[in-house]
């Protein structure tokens, strides 16, 4: 799917909000990082609100008693202070979220580096977490900008191999993964290797600037 | 007073000018204050007529920054070349490559990351010293990965104040320095 900031904010949102369901990972390619923050900002300030009833209709029953997800922002251009300040921009209690874990905000390199596989333990530590705590799932929010880092096609491979390793959607999963790409890191990307990371009809979203 | 580059403010002066001269505007006083020059993001300038330490390449895609660095940097007596786009950045480089002392790049910059800039501008000129700043905890074993493949000359952790990073500059290209200094005086 394409959107346009300046016509489709609301759509980019309904995508971001409802199109993707738990257990789907799915890829956002974002212009700039203005617009990257009101995504991330107006999807946390809206999910953090949320309890379970609001949730899933074909699973309400299920979801009356969970409490709300866990949203994870694996920041890379921004440092962690960066993201909690934009929250609390909109009026996102950040201290209050992070201190009921609700909200954890990493920088992704350090979950990368200097294992590629440790961005995945965390998520997996997070869902453990949600499902004891009677959570509705996790959101993971994790901008890819490492993997465009150290440069050369040799990390376009582990770029591709890494996105290769999660699934598009995996069944009774209670996570909702977004890798999150800088349109200028993207588009150093060959087209067969843009084709390889939506490889398995995974779900992405392209929001392209407005032209005004 | 000549009137300012900036579209608007041009205007403004045409404007006053006009109307003080037609419409003869007498009880009305109007002030307006216009920039007699207007610094360039891109240029090279020279805040002093001392003779400059070195040519730098600022290199950050937060504005903010590269401004306070490229005024930072000028009142202490260097050249300074600012960019916001690496890649522009880089293109810039490579037409006066052996003009430069030293890099100064942010290293988690889209499209192109400071690690590969160093990179490319030391395949251009290896003689280039090369310094990477971040915002982010600089960890001993950071950047093990890119050595000994790129040779960074020092690292600057961002909050950082323009006398401590000009002396970081100048411990660095204390030896360029005079290579430049030279060039400069003939």
């Amino acid at each position: 799917m394409r959107a346009n900031t300046s016509e489709n904010n609301e759509s980019i949102m309904k995508w971001f909000k409802e199109e993707v369901a738990e257990g789907e990972n799915a890829i956002i390619i974002y212009p700039n990082l203005q617009t990257f923050r009101q995504i991330y900002t107006e999807y946390v300030k809206d999910q953090l609100a949320k309890t379970g009833e609001e949730d899933d209709d074909d699973n309400s029953t299920r979801n009356e008693q969970l409490k709300p997800r866990i949203i994870l922002i694996a920041t890379f251009y921004e440092t962690i202070d960066s993201v909690k300040h934009n929250l609390n921009a909109v009026g996102v209690d950040v201290h209050k979220y992070i201190d009921n874990s609700s909200l954890v905000i990493v920088d992704a390199f350090s979950s990368y580096y200097p294992d590629v596989s440790g961005m995945k333990k965390l998520v997996a530590s997070l869902s453990q977490r949600a499902r004891k705590e009677g959570r509705i799932g996790v959101t993971a929010i994790v901008d890819m900008g490492f993997f465009f880092l150290f440069g050369g096609d040799g990390r376009a491979t582990e770029l591709i191999n890494y996105e290769a390793s999660l699934a598009p959607k995996t069944e009774g999963g209670n996570v909702r993964g977004f890798s999150c790409y800088h349109g200028g890191n993207y588009d150093t990307l060959k087209d067969n290797q843009k084709k390889e990371l939506a490889q398995k009809g995974k779900k992405l979203l392209e929001v392209t600037e407005s032209a005004s | 007073m000549p009137p300012a580059p900036t579209l608007g403010l041009n205007m403004s002066y045409k404007e006053s000018k006009n109307n003080s001269k037609d419409n003869d505007y007498k009880n009305n006083n109007l002030s307006i204050l216009i920039p007699q020059k207007e610094e360039s993001n891109n240029d090279e300038n020279n805040n002093n007529n001392a003779k400059p330490l070195a040519k730098l390449l600022v290199v950050d895609d937060d504005s903010d920054i590269v401004q306070v660095l490229k005024l930072g940097l000028l009142k202490n007596r260097f050249l300074v070349n600012a960019f916001t786009n690496p890649e522009e950045a880089l293109q810039s480089f490579k037409s006066n490559a052996e003009s430069y002392c030293l890099m100064l790049s942010d290293i988690r910059m889209p499209t192109l990351s400071g690690i590969q800039l160093a990179r490319k501008v030391k395949e251009v000129n290896p003689g280039v010293k090369v310094v990477l700043m971040t915002s982010f905890e600089i960890r001993d074993n950071e950047f093990s990965k890119v050595f000994p493949s790129t040779h960074v000359d020092g690292f600057v952790q961002k909050p950082i104040g323009i006398k401590d990073l000009t002396n970081k500059i100048l411990s660095i290209i204390g030896e360029t320095k005079r290579r430049v200094d030279k060039d400069f005086a003939s």
